[in-house]
């Protein structure tokens, strides 16, 4: 039988402290694999470069790898071998009242452990389509970045934010199909929603929905959250009905969706 | 890797899945819906200062469909406000008497992610209380557990899943209660009833004062206007010293014999005026509504 305090030791030496950008700004982050990446929260790395030390003292430069700022997701790779990875958890079976240990560097105190209880599991108004685990759970800033683990020590999260006092994480399964597929695909459109669907206001120039020959004014004709689904789903092509014009009749576009892995 | 965390971690959560089955969210307030306890068939109870509306109440159920429910009454002194609603959930199981270190788990529900929980322990208890609102619990139970925006109203329970209360933040500064059950169960029954909580009323501001000899008595400090008092020919600067002939001292001794008597009831009041008692016969009146 493994006691709290192999647990907490393990999940110690998989959690690193990462700063990026010059000032003593600080966050953590999880080592993901034995061979130098790490995940942690695109606010944390909000630039090219970061430096990422580990439990042990080493500190090595990293190199930000891929970051999705909507899922505040980020993966950077440094070059050290050897290292201890987490154990991934499934946050799809997390539930309301089990035990979870957050470690981290809150207000840069390194490895500091703090212990609670899941609060709750969904969508977080104006946070996004998708799901977070909320925890009942003391965090400070540095935690940012850093494992929400069960009481195997298994990690079910990556702290991210803290909302009326709850710690906020985004759940590993998220971050898995981060490192596996990439940043979440993005239309590249600017939208409102009007009773059929969706308008398009604006079109990013270079985007996905520029190539599938969508124009400001079209209306897609599906919902904000089915249309969020879709662009999880991972699919590389999404099949879109829109209106134009006087909208006499629909018309159908293929959108292209860029799929990068990152943990190859 | 199982160890013995794991073992509670689970039992936690399948306490919170159970007692959920009990637990509604409230939306009867702008931002945050609070949590309410499906107390009996037809029945919740919530926190009543999460109560801001008395129309367009509505309350999502464990199975997460959203119904309306109709205000039957509330009780600021308690912190307690009944909701008719038509569901049910199931029977609740009432814990024993709790001890300061008990585990405690407080469950509320919202709309968007379901049920959820905090845990703690049982950080104090005590006998009767009396809240600042006037309101008395027949136990004070503190808890040491972090109450969130929502987590009002919602079911505090032990781990063995039993009830403990209903979570409240508004009854105390330094800590969340959970209101007891008997006191709950009390409210309830007179809030069906009638609709309200009465409670009596002398209608006079009152101060504690030293007398010679080592006596105390309650300065009148104000008299409300065609208040019971005021009717009985209190007057302002009297100092009262027993009430239904009891030594009076302090405010509490005067909740105390409010409490005891049934509104409508005479009971014999004795002030000093100008140095001399006077013995003046004072009906309990209702204490005027906030509203």
């Amino acid at each position: 039988m493994r006691g709290f305090g192999q647990v907490t030791e393990q999940l110690r030496r998989s959690t690193v402290q990462v700063s990026s950008g010059g000032r003593r700004a600080f966050g953590s982050g999880v080592v993901w694999s034995p061979d130098g990446l790490i995940l942690t929260n695109a606010h944390v790395a909000r630039h090219g470069a970061a430096l990422v030390e580990l439990w042990d003292g080493r500190s090595f430069p990293a190199r930000v790898m891929a970051r999705d700022p909507r899922r505040d997701l980020a993966a950077l790779r440094i070059a050290a071998a050897d290292l201890e990875p987490a154990a991934p958890g499934d946050s799809a079976a997390v539930r309301p009242g089990e035990l979870v240990i957050a470690v981290g560097s809150p207000l840069g105190f390194a490895g500091a452990l703090s212990t609670g209880v899941v609060h709750s599991v969904g969508a977080i108004p104006g946070m996004g389509s998708q799901s977070w685990i909320r925890a009942d759970v003391r965090l400070a800033p540095g935690n940012s970045g850093g494992p929400l683990a069960d009481a195997h020590g298994r990690v079910i999260g990556i702290n991210t934010a803290i909302l009326n006092g709850l710690g906020i994480a985004a759940p590993v399964n998220e971050a898995a199909a981060f490192l596996a597929r990439g940043p979440r695909p993005s239309l590249g459109v600017t939208l409102s929603p009007v009773s059929l669907g969706l308008a398009i206001l604006e079109v990013d120039p270079g985007s996905a929905a520029e190539a599938a020959s969508l124009r400001p004014g079209d209306v897609l004709l599906i919902s904000l959250e089915a249309l969020g689904k879709a662009l999880d789903s991972g699919r590389e092509a999404l099949r879109l009905p829109f209106l134009r014009g006087d909208g006499a009749r629909v018309r159908e576009t293929m959108v292209r969706l860029e799929a990068r892995a990152v943990a190859a | 890797m199982a160890n013995e965390l794991a073992a509670i971690s689970v039992e936690l959560a399948s306490v919170t899945a159970r007692a959920g089955q009990a637990v509604t969210a409230v939306h009867a307030r702008p931002r945050f819906s609070s949590s309410g306890v499906l107390w009996r068939p037809g029945v919740i109870v919530t926190a009543e200062h999460t109560i801001r509306r008395e129309e367009d109440i509505t309350v999502t159920l464990p199975g997460g469909n959203t119904v309306p429910a109709t205000l039957a009454g509330s009780d600021a002194g308690t912190d307690i406000a009944v909701l008719r609603v038509e569901a049910e959930g199931p029977p609740l199981a009432m814990a024993g008497e709790p001890a300061p270190g008990d585990l405690a788990l407080a469950i509320g529900r919202s709309q968007d992610s379901g049920v959820n929980a905090t845990l703690g322990i049982v950080s104090a208890v005590s006998g009767a209380w009396r809240t600042w609102r006037g309101g008395r619990l027949d136990r004070y139970i503190r808890l040491d557990l972090t109450l969130y925006p929502g987590s009002s109203g919602g079911l505090v329970v032990n781990v063995a899943g039993e009830a403990l209360g209903m979570a409240t933040s508004a009854l105390s500064r330094i800590a969340g209660l959970a209101i007891p059950a008997a006191t709950i169960d009390r409210v309830l029954d007179e809030i069906l009833a009638t609709g309200r909580v009465a409670r009596g009323y002398l209608g006079v501001g009152l101060q504690p004062v030293d007398l010679p000899g080592h006596r105390k008595g309650l300065i009148v400090l104000s008299v409300g206007e065609d208040g019971p008092a005021a009717r009985a020919g209190v007057l302002i600067g009297d100092i009262l010293i027993s009430l239904d002939g009891a030594g009076v001292s302090d405010t509490e001794d005067i909740q105390h014999v409010l409490d005891a008597h049934a509104i409508g009831r005479s009971v014999e009041a004795v002030v000093i005026r100008g140095g001399e008692s006077r013995k003046l016969p004072v009906t309990i009146g209702e204490r005027p509504r906030r509203d």
